[in-house]
This record gives structure tokens, sequence and C-alpha cells, in this order.
């Protein structure tokens, strides 16, 4: 009776340690949520929107300069890529006709055999926003998201070859983990003879690897490794890695191929996202998952 | 009056759970305006790839620790959860890493509150080395068990530095503040 008849001097919240242990509670539960399913994507999509005008805003003197320097460079720069476009058309120029040649007699006989021919490839140029800064994955973010028609699970090349695969897509953004990324795998076969194998990202940094090979298994180094094609989701032909060496585990009793990747993620700022279907193939959630249950 | 004993008893444990509404110091606080103005600009240096050096200091969990601990009022935990959330976002982490971290350390730093405002500047920061340390400790336990890799030992570098530029923090930070008392004992 005393209590509801005197007047409030005590400001009466939560107690510190009880927002702590909410708040904590909610983080801890964040992290387990995020690592293992996908049911948060909405959120850090929501938050990853209104994100971007900040980004872009702290990006834009960067972005202005870069621009004023390619301006001011313009007259120099295009001399010297024209130098060497002349000299790559002359080059290239045998070879287009060999391969046009091969591309005609190739589908001559893919007519024979009736099998079905290959739908050429729609693709989006996208260029890295920013690199996030965690030192466990390796990651870049480019500046088209779903928006442009990129969706998880499609390959990202440069005119190096295999760069690596989109994960996660906002409206305008979307995230791509690199070839060297640990949860990355790659169907890949030796251009020499064919073999087939797996690229994951590698232990060492900047490195991928194919696990598992036999003793007998013929790859040497300095093989090139190019995607097969196979699953779908990398269209067969791509280059991505040179082998440098073959490292024999007597631990396991197999052999792993290590190799540099043939594309420089570090070097430039522009790729371009391959528009495959992935309407057929395996969610982020379940490439994700089957990685992080491994 | 026959029952007054017993109330006294009820009122005397029930006195030690509350806390009296006006709890801030005997000084004058930051202004809100400069406050929030000084989080948001941090977080914006945020966005920029400088931190993709791996010892780079935490400016944002720097100032909000720093706030936490002289603007407790203001600044709170929920506002560390938040940044930390759109910096998890950012970064492409998993979700809640560093709301987690910049929650905790904003804990200890309103837990030190009332102590740390009688140090000196150069002090408080070996007050607070213990308490980041300790959540980035707990937050990258966490990361290495969910993600089964191990973080390695480069953030003791940028835990180091995050410190190491407290004194720093607090020229800046209470600079429109120091400016004011001098006019006021100026005026005096």
């Amino acid at each position: 009776m005393q209590e509801q008849g005197t007047i409030r001097l005590f400001k009466r919240g939560p107690t510190a340690e009880f927002r702590l242990l909410v708040l904590a509670f909610v983080a801890l539960a964040m992290m387990v949520v995020d690592s293992r399913w996908t049911v948060l994507e909405p959120a850090r999509q929501v938050i990853s929107i209104g994100l971007y005008p900040f980004q872009r805003l702290m990006m834009a003197p960067r972005d202005a300069f870069e621009t004023f320097n390619e301006w001011v460079d313009a007259a120099s720069l295009a001399s010297t890529e024209k130098e060497a476009l002349q000299r790559q058309r002359i080059e290239l120029a045998q070879l287009a006709t060999h391969a046009a040649q091969l591309a005609e007699e190739n589908q001559q006989l893919r007519r024979l055999l009736s099998v079905g021919e290959m739908a050429p490839q729609s693709s989006v140029a996208v260029e890295v926003l920013y690199e996030p800064p965690n030192a466990f994955t390796h990651h870049l973010v480019f500046n088209k998201g779903s928006s442009d028609g990129i969706a998880p699970g499609m390959p990202v090349i440069d005119e190096g070859g295999v760069v690596g695969q989109v994960v996660r897509v906002t409206p305008f953004t979307s995230e791509a983990a690199l070839l060297t990324d640990e949860k990355v795998s790659i169907p890949v076969q030796v251009l020499r003879n064919g073999l087939r194998l797996i690229a994951f990202g590698g232990n060492v940094a900047g490195k991928v690897e194919g696990r598992y090979l036999t003793a007998e298994a013929d790859i040497v180094p300095g093989a090139t490794l190019i995607t097969r094609g196979l699953g779908g989701v990398f269209p067969a032909g791509l280059p991505v890695a040179v082998v440098e060496g073959i490292i024999h585990d007597t631990a396991t009793g197999f052999a792993v191929a290590v190799g540099t990747p043939l594309s420089h993620p570090e070097r430039y700022r522009h790729f371009l996202v391959l528009r495959v279907d992935t309407s057929t193939q395996p969610s982020y959630e379940e490439l994700t998952g089957s990685a992080s249950n491994e | 009056m026959s029952s007054k004993p017993a109330n006294a008893g009820r009122v005397r444990s029930s006195l030690s759970a509350l806390e009296p509404i006006d709890a801030s110091a005997f000084g004058r606080p930051s202004h809100p305006v400069f406050i929030w103005a000084s989080l948001i600009l941090v977080w914006l240096i945020s966005l920029l790839p400088w931190r993709l050096w791996e010892p780079a200091p935490d400016l944002l969990l720097l100032v909000i620790a720093f706030w936490s601990l002289n603007e407790p009022r203001r600044v709170g935990m929920f506002t560390a959860f938040c940044f930390g959330l759109i910096m998890d976002v950012h970064d492409a982490g998993f979700l809640g890493e560093q709301a987690l971290l910049y929650t905790l350390v904003a804990f200890g730093a309103a837990c030190l509150t009332r102590r740390l405002q009688r140090f000196s500047p150069l002090a408080q920061p070996i007050h607070m080395l213990p308490i980041m340390v300790g959540a980035e400790i707990i937050v990258r336990v966490m990361h290495a068990w969910l993600a089964g890799q191990c973080a390695g030992w480069a953030w003791i570098g940028s835990v180091l530095l995050t410190v190491a530029l407290w004194p720093l923090a607090e020229i800046l930070l209470h600079l429109p503040k120091r400016g004011q008392d001098e006019i006021d004992s100026g005026a005096a």
C-alpha cells in the first residue's frame, strides 16, 4: 500500500548486467545461427542496403581520384594500349581463323552426333567496391547485385581465368569468394591429359590445391588446370591455375597438387560475372552448409 | 505503528537495489550532438579500406569504449551492439561477432566508469587493456569454435594500438568540453 503511493525518486530500469546478458545472448545466438544457416540473410540484406550509400560515399574520393587519374593519363594510356592491342591482333588473327575453322567443324560434328549446342553465356561486368577486412575469408564485394541479375553461385572471371564464385547477393552489391578461399571448390581437369580433380582453396594463402591424388596420378608441375564443366556452375574450359608442385603426404598416402591461380583478383578492379543458370544449382545454404559441416 | 520495524527492514533491503536518477559525475557532460557526430564520423572512417592491415587499431571500438566510460548515460551497450552489427555486415563476417565484442567492451567500460574517472588519461588505457583483451578472447574463441579456424595473434597488436590511442582520443573527444571549462573558469 505504501509503495504504490510513494513518489518515484529512483530510476528502476533493467540493470546493466541484465542488459549485457540479453545483448550477449542475442549476439551469440546470431553468431551460431549465421554460421550454420541462412535464416539471418534478410536481416543482413536490410542492413546492407542501408549501409550501401555510406559505403559509396566513403569510397567516392577514391573513385573520383581514379577517374581523374585515368582522365589525365588518357592519351598515353591509349597509345600504349593501342600498340599492345595491335600486336595482339596480329598474333590473334591466325589463331582466330584456326579457331573459327575448328568451331565450324565442331558444330558440324555436334550436329552429326546430335549433341545439344552450347548456349552462349551472358555476363555482367562488375567493379570491386571494397575488400572486406576479414582475416578468415578471401572475399571481394562488387558494385552490382541482384538488380543486375547476379545470383549466388555464379562464377566470376577475369582475363586470366576463374577468379571465384558469388556467394552472397544484395540488391546493389554482391560478394564473391575467391578461388583461394577455403570454402570454394571447383571441378577441374588437367589440360594436357584430361585428368579430373577438384581444386580447393589452399591452406597456403594465395594457392589452390588438388587433393587426394593417388601416387600414379599423371600430373606434373607446370600443368594447366581448366574447369571441366561438370556440375554446371562453371562453364568448361576456363583456365583456373598452374600446378607448381606435387607434395606427397606419407601420413595419408595421397599427394596434393599445389597450384597458383591464373587470375589476378588483387591487381584489377573489373571482373565479369557469368550469368549461368543457377536455378538448378545448390543454394548458398547447401553450399556453405556442406562446407561448414565438413 | 506496530508494523514499523518490519517495514523498515523491507525498505532497507530494497534500497540497495535502487539507482539514483542522476548518477552522472560532478562535471559538465559532453554535448550529445558532439558525441553522436564523433561516433558517426569514426564509423564512416571505419568503412575505408585501411583496416585491411591486420594490426590496424579499431577506432570505432576505441570511441565507443571512450564514450561508454565518460558518458555512460548517452552511449551504452545497445549503441555498441548496433554499431557492431553494422560492422559485421560491412566486414562480411558472422552476424553478431563484433556486436558481441563491442557490447562486452562497453559493459566493461560502464562498470569501471566511477573508478576510472579518478584516473588520468594515461592510466585509463591500462585499465581498459584487460577488458578489451578479455572481450576479444571470448569473441575469437567463439569464432574458432564456429568456423573451425584459429585467429592467430595478430589481433593483439590491434588491441594494443587501440589502447595506445586512448590518450589521443581523450585529447580530441574532450576538446570542446575543455574549451567550455576554460571559458567558465575564466569567467569565475
